[in-house]
């Protein structure tokens, strides 16, 4: 067993930071929305207020999440009050929405302009108005309130459990302090950057936009244009707004590379700093990146679970932090080094293993899921990645693979036994196999199901579909869905997922291609 | 490919792009591009191409309204 120890001091409390911050820059605009700023000043009222009216100690705190000013201004409510902000989509299905606040334990909703299903059954706390508060001095909270001690939870996240319920996340104070402290430093913010606001609200990579910004004293901004799918106007955004840091997911840069690839642009001049994270940056779209005149743009590639809290590993691949490297479309792009929160131990198997303080505390409700994954060697506890990794001299690791049967899809971790479960559970199927596969380019979940004898087939694959997007994230339901008369098996008798995938898969998705 | 402001966009037109950007061949004027295994991803490159081949910037909103070669003419043409 290997292992590499950064130096780990203990980081202050975020909402200590923020405060600080907003008292030094209280004039600086902390979220710009198409032309209207939200002061630091401002924000740390609004924030301050809700957090009043939460009271000490909320619990776990349902927020509706949107790209909105207010979203913001709830997660730094909920972050002062001492409670754990709970992310749900109001466009999600109100089963799941149940599902999610019910796992969590959540008691009390925040009331935003996007409410959640009424059939919650949530107390509600009204987000203050800008209006109401204008030009009251920023309320001050006593010092040490119940919930803001470094092992309690900061927030709550989900990600995809066998049984077809979510499991929940639960992330102490301490890991996300440790890790937004040393995000400032890999990202080098300044007062003086511009963060667009791009990811889900629902998942820990907008905590990296977010947290990191507003620690800093730098603009985060909210952009319609950002979200809105075409390539032109996201880069006319880019320069209007004068973003100066992106945070991409991978599959989303890949996208971007190859139009700008096609009419031979780069990104406009004021960005200085690219991440991107989420699956495995593709040789062919880095090779893509070099070749245009993008040698300014510091492009880093990052890796982190939630179980880890959002980054912990990183290294520049392309730009001024990477001289002398050069991408063929042959070489995989390594995840990076860890970052100096972060304890690194790679066990026999190759598994990748962190210690330190970016650990979470587990999964709610689930000890046994938790102690499989959340382990302690040597008096120190770690998180069980599942990820094989190979370690070169310098440090940088290169992920070879996964040791268990999870699959990214457009950056999110699906655990294929929860849409078979979804599957299984309609009155005409008796089996399914759910893979990764890449379609057209791009990673997609396909499915593959058996249906019942007698069953009416035709449809089935339509009605299916349906059937999921009734229960289901979007992120859950497959591309595709194949039936099939019997499953593949391994020589075990294991249900080969990968195997029925390459059965059955039509021979036009097995042909690379030119993607544009 | 450059960019036609002047010839309308015909549903064939569209159907092209659709096959080009899902790697397959079952595409016809009235198919879903959502229930043909498209999502909002790889819309992005039907958008983009749309914008190349006929100078008009849809979103993918407009695109969810018109997911079909069909609709996404009409959208083309009507906002030229």
């Amino acid at each position: 067993m290997s292992n590499s120890r950064g130096t780990l001091q203990v980081a202050p409390d975020l909402s200590d930071v923020f405060s600080e911050i907003a008292r030094r820059y209280p004039r600086r605009p902390a979220i710009v929305q198409q032309g209207h700023a939200l002061s630091y000043g401002r924000l740390h009222e609004l924030a301050n207020a809700l957090a009043t009216r939460l009271g000490d100690d909320p619990g776990t705190v349902a927020v509706p999440a949107a790209h909105s000013p207010e979203t913001v201004v709830a997660l730094l409510g909920v972050l002062a009050a001492g409670g754990a902000y709970c992310p749900v989509d109001p466009a999600f299905p109100a089963p799941r929405q149940e599902a999610m606040t019910t796992a969590a334990g959540s008691r009390t909703a925040v009331a935003t302009g996007t409410p959640l299903a009424p059939q919650l059954g949530l107390g509600s706390v009204e987000l203050p108005a800008p209006s109401e508060l204008l030009g009251a001095p920023p309320g001050t909270l006593p010092a040490r309130r119940a919930g803001t001690g470094p092992e309690r939870p900061a927030y709550i996240l989900f990600t995809s459990g066998s049984t077809g319920q979510p499991k929940s996340v639960v992330t102490p104070r301490r890991a996300v302090s440790a890790a937004v402290h040393s995000l400032r430093e890999l990202f080098g913010l300044t007062p003086d950057d511009r963060v667009l606001q791009f990811a889900s609200l629902n998942w820990d990579t907008c905590f990296e936009e977010i947290l990191p910004a507003l620690t800093t004293g730098a603009t985060l901004v909210l952009d319609p244009d950002a979200h809105r799918g075409s390539f032109p106007r996201f880069l006319r955004m880019v320069e209007r707004e004068r973003i100066t840091v992106l945070d991409l997911p991978t599959a989303f840069w890949h996208e971007l590379v190859l139009h700008l690839a096609e009419d031979r642009l780069t990104l406009p001049g004021c960005v200085r700093l690219l991440v991107i994270g989420g699956e495995a940056a593709a040789p062919a779209r880095l090779a893509d990146w070099s070749a245009l005149d993008t040698g300014r743009i510091r492009l880093v590639n990052t890796y982190g679970c939630t179980e880890t809290t959002l980054i912990t590993h990183a290294v520049d691949l392309s730009g001024p932090g990477a001289p002398g490297r050069s991408w063929d479309g042959t070489t995989r792009a390594p995840i990076g080094r860890a970052l100096p929160h972060v304890v690194e131990h790679i066990s026999e198997q190759g598994e990748l293993m962190i210690g330190g303080p970016a650990v979470a505390l587990g999964y709610l409700g689930l000890p046994e899921a938790t102690a499989a994954r959340f382990v302690t060697v040597d008096g120190e506890r770690r998180f069980r990645t599942g990820d094989r990794v190979r370690r070169a001299p310098d440090g940088v690791l290169t992920h070879e693979g996964r040791l268990d049967g999870e699959v990214k899809v457009r950056g999110i971790r699906v655990d294929p036994a929860e849409v078979e479960a979804h599957l299984t559970a309609h009155p005409d199927v008796t089996a399914a196999a759910v893979t990764a596969a890449t379609l057209a380019g791009r990673s997609a979940l396909v499915a593959y199901v058996v249906p019942r004898p007698h069953a009416t087939t035709a449809a089935l694959g339509a009605e299916l579909l349906a059937h999921l997007r009734e229960r289901v994230p979007g992120h859950l339901v497959p591309s595709r869905v194949t039936v099939v008369p019997r499953l593949v098996f391994t020589p075990s008798g294991k249900v080969d997922r990968a195997g029925c995938h390459r059965r059955y898969a039509t021979p036009h998705d097995q042909v690379g291609g030119d993607l544009r | 490919m450059s960019t036609d402001t002047t010839t309308p966009a015909t549903p064939d037109d569209v159907v092209a792009i659709f096959r080009r950007v899902l790697q397959r061949e079952d595409v016809a004027p009235d198919s879903d591009f959502f229930q043909l295994g498209g999502d909002s991803l790889i819309a992005t490159r039907v958008l983009s191409a749309v914008a190349r081949a006929h100078g008009v910037e849809l979103t993918f909103d407009e695109f969810l309204l018109a997911p079909t070669p069909d609709g996404l003419a009409q959208r083309i043409t009507a906002a030229r």
